[in-house]
């Protein structure tokens, strides 16, 4: 068992290095040179976190010592790195690749960003629209819906798990609509191209407009509820310090982080026609691991706990933004820069990605 | 001199690849299957002046949508330029895609704010979309509840009336009622006469094409088999296929 976490620390993150890699290649890497470049990211990758683990003070490198939770850290580090060093490595091996066409890249995706958003926001809110012409209670399943989950994890975890954590409704709710955010977006964006059909065979548009339109749409929703957080916190008397201003910028990061997912799910949905249920049982997972309805740091085991809190972005932006709403704490702002950074890479690719398949789209749908 | 094209098509192929099923297996280990390759368009050049007026015939499956579907960017070619010189574009096919859930109101400004309108200009050019649709008071009804005469009337005064510089009109001649089709028949005869408005017409009409186009192109299989002046590549083309 140990053994085996041992070599998966050692390997996996050079695995997802070399997958990206061949992904910024549009996939055309001989076998050789995917081996070749499979070393070489394994070694790098354990360099540095190796020479991380060695600045914070782990001189040695003795496998039966070593702690379950030292392998898990050093296996979450290097597939962060296993992200983000394909990329550096690429600019300076690949001749395709280029600092110039990353520029023309991000210039094309900002262009196009102010050329449609307006589509995206009117679109948007002609759905919103729609949505609530066409139900009895309109605009009030927007908050009977979280409200009454709400009452329902509350009560379950509340008083039948007897959860601890202060203020637990609110803190129920606000990872409700969090999480109901994000596995909107990732569940719609699965066949957001299929369902756009009709519009994108008939004209021309980046089609994760498609995709940014259905965020505004969830974004609005996750509003709302939000605007139940701030009377809930008034009528518990929740005290609120600066660090409540931390919430904006967490939520950005949670809007990023979401868009770069959604953006690669949005490309594979389209191709794969089952993804639909892989999504949608991985969801389930990751919706338990990421404290929706309890604190990961508290409640699971050490060191599992801190681990998982720091490396699931999920939860880590979830317990970020309960920290600075409940707690009056400032959250961990290192981490959360690693995950800005990770999420503006994962949009990058994913953006990468449909710019360079999108007309092919109109072929298989 | 050298003559401003509106449109200009270069060397355009423009190939479908036809997908085999995709496996989480195959794509993991990447095992590479040769995809089956169809070349819907070879090597396709020509070039229109402004104003001018190109019809396109062929027999079906010889890549005149694909062609049409491309110069109007909903894909782009595999090899080859299609340059626009910055005109605006719209293509007009039967059978367009509304979001069905809203009403034909909200899809006009909607299909406007993608043709590159703004939303003043839309609101401004709103009633005569809507007089020209005749669809009386569907308008403010959700699309999905139109008839399919319906939906093409307002698909038709949509592209009709948010006047592009380059209009593509794919087979759309045949819409709603006879009367309907005499006023768009009409409608599309202003719009064309236009001195700055370049279009471009696949259709397999001979008397609709000899009526309004000045150059005629004739595809087959997807090459171009010859182009110029209406009359002689339209007898052409009568010719073989009554040659079968």
């Amino acid at each position: 068992m140990g053994l085996l976490v041992f070599i998966l620390m050692l390997v996996v993150p050079a695995v997802f290095a070399v997958v990206i890699h061949s992904y910024l290649r549009h996939g055309d890497m001989s076998g050789r040179r995917k081996m070749v470049f499979f070393v070489v990211y394994a070694v790098l990758i354990n360099l540095i976190c190796f020479t991380v683990s060695w600045i914070r003070g782990v001189k040695g490198f003795d496998y039966t010592n070593m702690t379950l939770s030292y392998k898990l850290k050093y296996l979450g580090l290097g597939c962060v790195l296993g992200f983000i060093v394909p990329f550096v490595v690429c600019l300076a091996t690949e001749d395709v690749i280029t600092l110039g066409g990353f520029k023309r890249y991000i210039a094309r995706f900002i262009g196009d960003l102010r050329k449609y958003l307006p589509y995206a926001m009117w679109s948007a809110k002609a759905d919103l629209g729609a949505e609530v012409a066409s139900s009895f209670l309109n605009w009030m399943w927007w908050l009977i819906e979280p409200v009454c989950m709400m009452l329902i994890y509350t009560f379950i975890f509340g008083f039948v798990f007897k959860a601890k954590e202060d203020y637990f409704p609110i803190f129920v709710f606000t990872g409700i609509t969090m999480w109901g955010f994000f596995s909107r977006t990732i569940n719609g964006s699965v066949n957001t191209v299929r369902v756009g059909k009709g519009i994108i065979t008939k004209i021309y548009m980046p089609k994760y407009i498609l995709l940014l339109s259905k965020m505004f749409v969830n974004t609005f929703k996750m509003m709302i509820s939000f605007g139940v957080i701030v009377i809930m916190m008034a009528v518990y008397r929740v005290p609120v310090s600066l660090n409540l201003l931390w919430v904006i910028p967490i939520l950005m990061i949670l809007f990023l982080f979401t868009f770069g997912v959604g953006s690669i799910m949005m490309h594979y949905g389209v191709y794969v026609n089952d993804l639909g249920y892989i999504t949608g049982i991985v969801l389930q997972m990751l919706m338990y691991l990421s404290g929706v309805f309890y604190s990961v740091s508290n409640r699971i085991p050490e060191p599992f706990g801190d681990i998982l809190e720091r490396f699931n972005p999920v939860a880590c932006i979830m317990s970020s933004l309960r920290s600075a709403l409940l707690y009056r704490s400032t959250p961990m702002l290192g981490l959360l820069a690693v995950w800005t950074l990770l999420s503006v890479i994962l949009i990058a690719l994913g953006v990468f990605t449909i710019y360079s398949n999108e007309n092919s789209y109109v072929k298989v749908i | 001199m050298a003559v401003e094209y509106a449109v200009e098509v270069n060397n355009v192929s423009i190939s479908y690849r036809i997908l085999n099923n995709i496996s989480l297996r195959s794509s993991l280990f990447h095992k590479r299957t040769r995809d089956e390759v169809f070349e819907a368009v070879k090597d396709v050049s020509f070039s229109i002046e402004p104003g001018g007026i190109l019809g396109i015939i062929g027999k079906n499956g010889s890549g005149k949508s694909t062609l049409l579907k491309s110069i109007a960017g909903v894909f782009s070619p595999n090899s080859g330029t299609i340059d626009l010189h910055g005109h605006s574009v719209s293509l007009m096919a039967l059978g367009v895609g509304f979001n069905g859930e809203l009403s034909g109101r909200k899809n006009i400004v909607l299909s406007g704010l993608l043709l590159g309108f703004s939303e003043r200009e839309i609101e401004e050019r709103m009633d005569d979309i809507i007089e020209f649709a005749e669809i009386g008071d569907f308008i403010d009804k959700p699309v999905r509840t139109y008839s399919s005469g319906m939906h093409s009337k307002l698909a038709f005064s949509i592209t009709a009336m948010l006047e592009t510089d380059i209009m593509l009109v794919d087979e759309v001649l045949s819409v709603g009622d006879e009367r309907f089709r005499k006023k768009s028949l009409e409608k599309m005869k202003s719009l064309i006469q236009d001195k700055d408005r370049t279009v471009i017409i696949v259709s397999h009409d001979m008397k609709t094409l000899e009526e309004l186009c000045d150059t005629v192109c004739w595809m087959h299989d997807g090459e171009i088999r010859e182009i110029g002046e209406p009359g002689p590549v339209l007898e052409h083309y009568a010719e073989f296929m009554s040659a079968g």
